[in-house]
């Protein structure tokens, strides 16, 4: 008996085509296109130094430490530093949040920095010199990412910094606790090793005069960061024992000064009133911080405020003081109880006083920290400056031609180490192509991908991983580091739950669901190829793909191109 | 004697040479053995009442590797045969099962398995369709997809159940057709009986692996299910019917090779009994056929020369061999456990069709029994034989038990 798939003819006896598909072109009959399209995460866009995250993942996934470390570089050469102390702006988007637990991308970075420590720059960060000079005015975060990134666009670095360390805030403000100095040394002499010279204790405008600067340098950027402490203006600031906080972090940091007293009080509710408290307490002080708003206008990082609560300071709310009361010695605070009323200009509702609420506590010592701000005396006259800081354009440039600023010291973003770095980034851009007289190019992001735009089906909930960290008992001992980063399963994992958003993690969802067989991957296997003489726009590719890495457009917009 | 007559029985249906174990399980769970021993590769289906049973002990194997399938779960008998035809498209054997609603929802797609020349096995169990509601025995479920290209038989025995599912496979690979394997819903789907499961090596003997010459391969591609014209359509067609006619034909040759293999033939596309001196004959199908079984045997005792003719398949018709039985019987009784409605019951109207253009025309009566899982029992069967011997002209449709 014949096979009874085979007609007389010898053809088959149902609807089969015997030759090979590529006769029929159905890319004819689409209307809709599918784009092999990559679109921005939230987590690169919530990074102020942009930092591409989920690419690193991808590295740290096929567990390429180093190639992760050299990609997190190119936006931000301090990833050990920021691995601890950034205040992680990208997890507040992440995507996964709505899902489950939001990715762990602040511990996967400093994971990534521990993995290489005893790694350097790639050669690809050696660039070949310009002959071009820039002079950089303190050599806190935002000067050491500008410093950077020039020195990888191959024009001469010098840093000026007023303190013995290089290193600005990160050296003289943040504590040990949270940034073991070896870390920060380690990527300072990793930017060292560009050739950008760091000349230390020499304060511009006082010991080199700024003319200098103009005359030697082609281009000077302005970061030396907010170093004055605000002060309150009430009586009593004068008397023995009121001091600023941010001296009493620098004197401690960096000329190891323990003298303090017994019960210390903190005014303010920043990153500085805490770092003074926790550092305080590690000394054996009692420790309570005043704050005039309540926990919610907290500017500090929720974290750490926490930490600080667990660590046994006590903080009062909604309480500022009026008066620090002594003969010649501090011995009281007046303080008076406040409301919030109408929120003002940044959103944050006002803090009134309540009449008849006046109250008093003993005080030994009063740490102030309610802000700081820049010190700008050295600049020459006419740079033009707004609310005390250097009025810069869109690329970071003064009105003074050739004079740049970023950081604290400049108008824009400012408070943060990442806001710095991220600034020093921007302003290098800018300076760079002043330098070699060329348009300007930042980066802009395109469609940022959302929650609802993640297929969901091909994702499973799962536990966010905790970092470890030491005995809550003993790290009050000293100054070592609380929190000890995660383990190499723990990033593993970790990198494996990101959602990958709108980047492509090369899954081939797309390639198996095309019923055209139109889609194939590229030949370096980084990427697919829509073949759109065969792809008839029936759309599961951008259906399916779990990340968002397609889009559908109708076809009419790509014929009139 | 009758003690003999059974143990011979059992001998020939429990052949120890080639029975790997004799289980008391029910219809369904016959069902599900059979698609195990024939080494089924994917399983879809949807639960239905009262198929439910062959897709939960199916799925309890595939999941505990039992058997080495895939089990795709689906949201309806649509989306079921979907996948089974997709699966057997890659040439993968692939088994699904329904019953009543759930097959009616399969409609479209039976078509298309048989178009596609898809080698598909179904059980399905003989429900009553709704309205209303009805979980019981009735046939016009299958009967009503009698137009869709798909060869049906009807078992009598969950031991049928079992052999025909195999059997089906061996059939439909050769012919390229799907076949669906029937059993009447409760008495057969949820009783239980002692099952003679074979040895899987001599399975594998009588159903050797499954290849087609065409599929679909990703190495080989080529476009599947496209557009026939007018100018080929009708010699696809055509080419069906000469398949449905080889099954014809080999359904005898496949049921002979099954019991040279395994032992066991529960005969060809009909069965007779006590048909060569008869001068009565009640035909029936399913389980009403165990029933009349004893009813021949007690009429017998007192006289009456009584045959019974057990149709197994539906599709193909056995035309030939109704022919060559009914022709030399003076009355005939179909007994239809179901009902075109205007018409009659289904067997009957296929069967007067089929003597048509035969010489000689016996009396024949259509009898309606058991719909929606009534009892048929031998007193029902009695009456129709009495009805039938006091006929003197037949009639198409008689309804029995009727309370009204």
């Amino acid at each position: 008996m014949k096979d009874a798939l085979e007609s007389n003819n010898g053809k088959p006896v149902f609807a089969m085509s015997v030759t090979d598909m590529h006769k029929n072109k159905t890319g004819s009959w689409r209307y809709m296109r599918p784009i092999y399209d990559e679109k921005t995460p939230p987590c690169i866009k919530g990074c102020p130094a942009g930092e591409r995250i989920p690419q690193y993942f991808a590295l740290v996934k096929e567990k390429r430490y180093q190639d992760a470390w050299h990609l997190i570089l190119e936006d931000n050469p301090l990833p050990g530093v920021c691995g601890r102390v950034c205040y992680h702006p990208c997890e507040g988007v992440c995507n996964r949040k709505d899902f489950d637990e939001t990715i762990a991308i602040h511990n996967l970075e400093r994971f990534v920095a521990d993995q290489n420590v005893g790694n350097s720059f790639p050669q690809r960060f050696f660039a070949e010199k310009t002959g071009k000079k820039t002079a950089i005015i303190g050599s806190g975060p935002a000067g050491l990412s500008a410093a950077f990134q020039l020195a990888r666009k191959g024009h001469a670095v010098t840093i000026y910094e007023s303190l013995a360390e290089p290193g600005g805030m990160l050296q003289m403000g943040i504590p040990k606790y949270r940034l073991p100095r070896e870390v920060l040394e380690k990527e300072i002499n990793d930017i060292k090793s560009l050739g950008v010279e760091i000349i230390t204790n020499t304060e511009i405008g006082k010991d080199k005069p700024w003319q200098e600067l103009s005359d030697t340098f082609d281009s000077i950027l302005v970061a030396t960061g907010a170093t004055k402490s605000r002060p309150m203006q009430i009586p009593g600031e004068d008397l023995e024992g009121v001091s600023s906080g941010l001296a009493f972090l620098r004197e401690f940091n960096m000329q190891h000064k323990r003298d303090i007293k017994k019960k210390i009080v903190i005014i303010g509710g920043g990153n500085t009133a805490i770092d003074c408290a926790r550092s305080a307490i590690r000394l054996g002080a009692y420790v309570t911080i005043i704050y005039r708003r309540s926990r919610h206008e907290m500017p500090a990082v929720p974290e750490e405020i926490a930490e600080a609560e667990a660590e046994g300071v006590k903080i009062i709310y909604l309480t500022n003081p009026i008066e620090f009361i002594g003969n010649g010695k501090l011995e009281k605070i007046k303080l008076v109880q406040m409301q919030l009323g109408q929120p003002d200009a940044d959103g944050r509702r006002r803090p009134v006083p309540i009449k008849g609420s006046e109250f008093e506590i003993e005080a030994d010592q009063v740490m102030l920290a309610i802000g700081e701000v820049p010190k700008l005396d050295f600049l020459p006259e006419g740079v033009h400056e707004k609310w005390g800081r250097v009025d810069v354009d869109a690329y970071q440039m003064s009105n003074n031609k050739g004079v740049f600023a970023c950081g604290d010291s400049a108008n824009g973003p400012i408070g943060t180490v990442v806001d710095a770095i991220a600034t020093g980034k921007r302003a290098a851009i800018a300076i760079d192509s002043y330098l070699t007289n060329q348009e300007t190019e930042f980066v802009h992001y395109g469609k940022v991908v959302g929650f609802n735009e993640i297929n969901l089906d091909y994702f499973k909930k799962e536990k966010r991983v905790k970092q470890n960290r030491n005995n809550q008992k003993e790290v009050l001992s000293n100054f070592n580091e609380v929190h000890l980063g995660i383990s190499e399963s723990d990033a593993l994992y970790e990198a494996e739950r990101c959602f990958s958003c709108g980047i492509c993690t090369y899954c081939d969802t797309c390639l198996i669901y095309c019923p055209d067989v139109a889609i194939t991957k590229a030949p370096d296997g980084k990427g697919y190829i829509i073949n759109y003489e065969f792809c008839k726009g029936c759309g599961l590719c951008v259906h399916e793909c779990p990340r968002n890495a397609m889009t559908f457009e109708e076809e009419l917009k790509w014929r009139i191109v | 004697m009758a003690d003999s007559l059974i143990a011979e029985g059992l001998e020939k249906y429990f052949n120890p040479e080639t029975t790997a174990e004799v289980k008391a399980i029910e219809g369904t769970h016959a069902a599900s053995y059979a698609a195990k021993l024939a080494r089924v590769k994917v399983v879809s289906a949807y639960p239905i009442t009262p198929q439910t049973t062959i897709v939960e002990k199916l799925s309890e194997m595939c999941a505990s590797g039992e058997m080495e399938a895939e089990f795709i779960k689906v949201e309806s008998e649509h989306s079921a045969m979907a996948c089974v035809i997709g699966a057997e498209s890659t040439g993968t054997r692939s088994f699904t099962a329904t019953s009543s609603q759930g097959l009616a929802l399969m409609h479209e797609e039976l078509h298309w398995a048989t178009g596609a020349r898809l080698p598909v096995v179904m059980a399905n169990v003989n429900r009553a369709l709704g309205a209303p509601w009805n979980i019981w025995a009735d046939q016009t479920d299958s009967l009503a997809q009698r137009d869709t290209g798909w060869i049906q038989c009807y078992a009598e025995s969950n031991q049928e159940v079992l052999d025909m599912i195999i059997q089906a496979y061996r059939l439909a690979e050769i012919v390229m057709l799907p076949v669906m394997v029937n059993m009447d819903a409760f008495f057969l789907s949820h009783t239980t009986e002692p099952v003679a499961l074979p040895k899987q090596e001599l399975v594998d003997q009588f159903l050797p692996e499954y290849n087609p010459k065409y599929k679909m391969d990703i190495n080989d591609p080529h476009a599947f299910g496209g557009l026939a014209k007018p100018d080929t359509y009708m010699e696809l067609r055509y080419n069906i019917q000469k398949s449905m006619e080889d099954a014809h034909r080999l359904i005898p040759e496949v049921a002979d090779e099954f019991e040279k293999v395994i032992g066991r033939n529960h005969g060809g596309l009909i069965e007779e009994y006590q048909t060569k001196d008869a001068e009565y004959l009640i035909v029936t199908s399913g389980t009403i056929t165990g029933t009349s079984r004893i009813v021949v045997d007690q009429l017998r005792a007192q006289g009456l020369k009584l045959g019974l003719l057990k149709i197994r398949f539906f599709r193909p018709f056995p035309v030939k061999e109704v022919q060559s039985v009914l022709g030399k019987i003076k009355k005939i009784a179909v007994i239809d456990r179901n009902l075109s409605f205007g018409r009659c019951g289904i067997f009957f109207s296929e069967l007067q069709a089929a003597l048509y253009n035969c010489e000689c025309r016996p009396l024949l009566n259509g009898y309606v029994a058991g719909l929606g899982g009534r009892d048929v029992t031998p007193k029902t069967i009695e009456k129709i034989v009495n009805h039938l011997i006091a006929s003197e002209k037949g009639e198409d449709l008689i309804w029995m038990e009727l309370n009204i």
